[in-house]
């Protein structure tokens, strides 16, 4: 099966801080992964590296065998809730057809297919009827639906989502689970998830990241969070990693 | 105030403003609406104070070199567009240290400015019209000038619509999509600077973050759509504009500070008639 995602010895830092250290992943296409670690333990950080956001300071990311810059658009993203605008002046269309804008004219009427997908999109989330509302006047499932629909409207290949199941009501989290579980086998996907029980029951595979990045299996990730140790303060990593430099 | 409305009809001084005036507030209601939805006031802020390094080179130029092609405004639109690539590139490079970059370019920018108008010769009168702005001192030359960069914003901002939005609303997502992200936000910026140039003449460079951002404040609680925010933008800063032209000549008071008390005082009575649900959101600007 061909790999969606390689990386081979990443290593980012900001300024003096290493986020990442000598990641080693592979990710085949159709992949289900669940990444999983503490708060500022470089999650956001390794999905910028695969989105090519940013660049690393060492190592080699390849998305289907390509740079991440050159494969970006392959990639949709649903942000983290808390990192939006949500007094930002937008209807639930406009904003789900931001996942295709690049494709569409920046002026006059858009695309009629691109217009229709993001219709058919709406329906399968159950939001068509909110179209016209303005995105702030959505609940937090509502919201998170609309992003995931923004993330699906250029077909991407590669599904990431942060943190998509937080702060939302149950009803909500089953109907994304569900649709995420649909993509099985067709869409490679990265969940980045605190909820250690959703991640173990509906993911194929687990990944750490705690500046190290790692694979884990169920009966680990249970382990690690009864002794503790998915909190271990990053800044001892740092000084770890700073006192291994100087010696 | 019938002496007021006599000069509307006969003083040329009066129409001139008002016309520059309307020029200033199609500016304001659309670049405005960007700084505020994009949360970039004080950035514009200091985009607007560190214009004053070029009016008072021009003004040096002119007056001590005998360079009568260096009119102040030219040197307001040439350091605006400077400072708006400084700033943008710190944005883009830099994210964490923007709030530093911005202050240090503000007092730069207006440090480069009091010591070129220290070093003028004679007379300084007319450079207090760009720090409090008088828009009864405006001359028919201006008034072009100022239709020539409302244009510029105006047919920019139609063709680049739909990505100026996406960038304003996330910016990885737009980098994501293979949009030119530094081209667009260097081009916003520079539309901004251009906006403030044009509000310099009306408000001033001290007041002029009131008028670029009071007036789409006030839209945005009424409305979520941005396009509405626009239109509604316009039209309450041709109120402004013209309320304290009208007034500040009836008065003999200086228009730049008038037009911003009008400003600041119809934003508190909008927010205290929300806080008694005297005005109810999409029922005020419901027309559209």
């Amino acid at each position: 099966m061909t790999n969606a995602i390689e990386m081979k010895n990443v290593s980012f830092s900001y300024d003096e801080n290493l986020i990442i250290k000598k990641a080693n992943v592979t990710i085949s296409q159709g992949d289900f992964v669940g990444i999983i670690g503490p708060n500022g333990g470089g999650k956001t950080t390794f999905l910028k590296l695969i989105m090519g956001l940013i660049t690393p300071n060492e190592g080699i990311i390849k998305i289907f065998n390509h740079s991440p810059k050159s494969e970006r658009k392959n990639i949709g993203y649903v942000p983290q809730r808390i990192n939006v605008d949500k007094e930002f002046p937008i209807t639930v269309l406009e904003l789900v057809l931001l996942g295709a804008i690049s494709k569409i004219r920046p002026f006059g009427n858009i695309e009629s297919q691109i217009k229709k997908r993001a219709f058919d999109l709406l329906e399968q989330m159950g939001i068509l009827n909110l179209r016209k509302v303005s995105f702030n006047e959505l609940s937090g499932g509502q919201l998170q639906r609309a992003f995931i629909a923004r993330a699906l409207l250029s077909d991407p290949d590669i599904l990431i989502l942060d943190e998509p199941t937080s702060s939302i009501d149950p009803k909500a989290e089953k109907m994304i689970f569900d649709l995420l579980l649909s993509f099985r086998g067709n869409k490679t996907i990265l969940m980045v998830s605190h909820d250690l029980n959703t991640i173990i029951t509906q993911v194929k595979s687990i990944i750490s990241v705690q500046q190290t990045v790692q694979y884990r299996l169920p009966e680990e990730v249970c382990e690690h969070f009864a002794m503790g140790l998915y909190h271990v303060p990053l800044i001892k990593a740092n000084k770890d990693h700073k006192k291994e430099k100087n010696t | 105030m019938m002496e007021t409305l006599h000069a509307l009809s006969s003083n040329p001084f009066l129409q001139i403003a008002l016309l520059g005036g309307l020029l200033a507030s199609i500016a304001s209601g659309v670049m405005g609406s960007f700084v505020v939805i994009k949360r970039i006031a004080s950035l514009s802020g200091s985009i607007a104070h560190s214009i004053l390094g070029g009016i008072g080179f021009f003004y040096w130029l002119k007056y001590n070199h005998g360079q009568t092609w260096a009119d102040p405004i030219y040197g307001a639109f040439l350091a605006g567009i400077i400072s708006a690539f400084i700033i943008g590139w710190v944005h883009l490079r830099y994210k964490q240290k923007e709030d530093a970059a911005i202050a240090a370019i503000w007092s730069t920018g207006m440090a480069i400015g009091v010591i070129f108008i220290s070093l003028i010769k004679g007379y300084k009168a007319d450079f207090t019209s760009f720090l409090f702005g008088n828009i009864l001192l405006l001359s028919t030359k201006h008034l072009l000038f100022l239709g020539v960069l409302d244009l510029v914003i105006l047919l920019t901002t139609f063709f680049l619509y739909r990505y100026f939005v996406a960038i304003c609303f996330d910016e990885e997502q737009s980098t994501m999509q293979d949009l030119p992200v530094t081209f667009l936000y260097f081009t916003l910026l520079g539309l901004i600077s251009l906006s403030i140039v044009l509000l310099l003449q009306v408000i001033g460079i001290i007041l002029v973050i009131a008028l670029l951002t009071i007036p789409p404040t006030i839209a945005a609680l009424f409305t979520g759509r941005l396009i509405k925010i626009m239109i509604s933008s316009i039209l309450l800063a041709i109120i402004f504009n013209t309320l304290g032209i009208l007034f500040a000549y009836s008065l003999d008071i200086p228009p730049g500070a008038t037009v911003a008390i009008i400003c600041a005082l119809s934003y508190v009575i909008v927010l205290i008639g929300k806080r008694f649900n005297c005005l109810k959101k999409r029922t005020f600007f419901s027309i559209f």
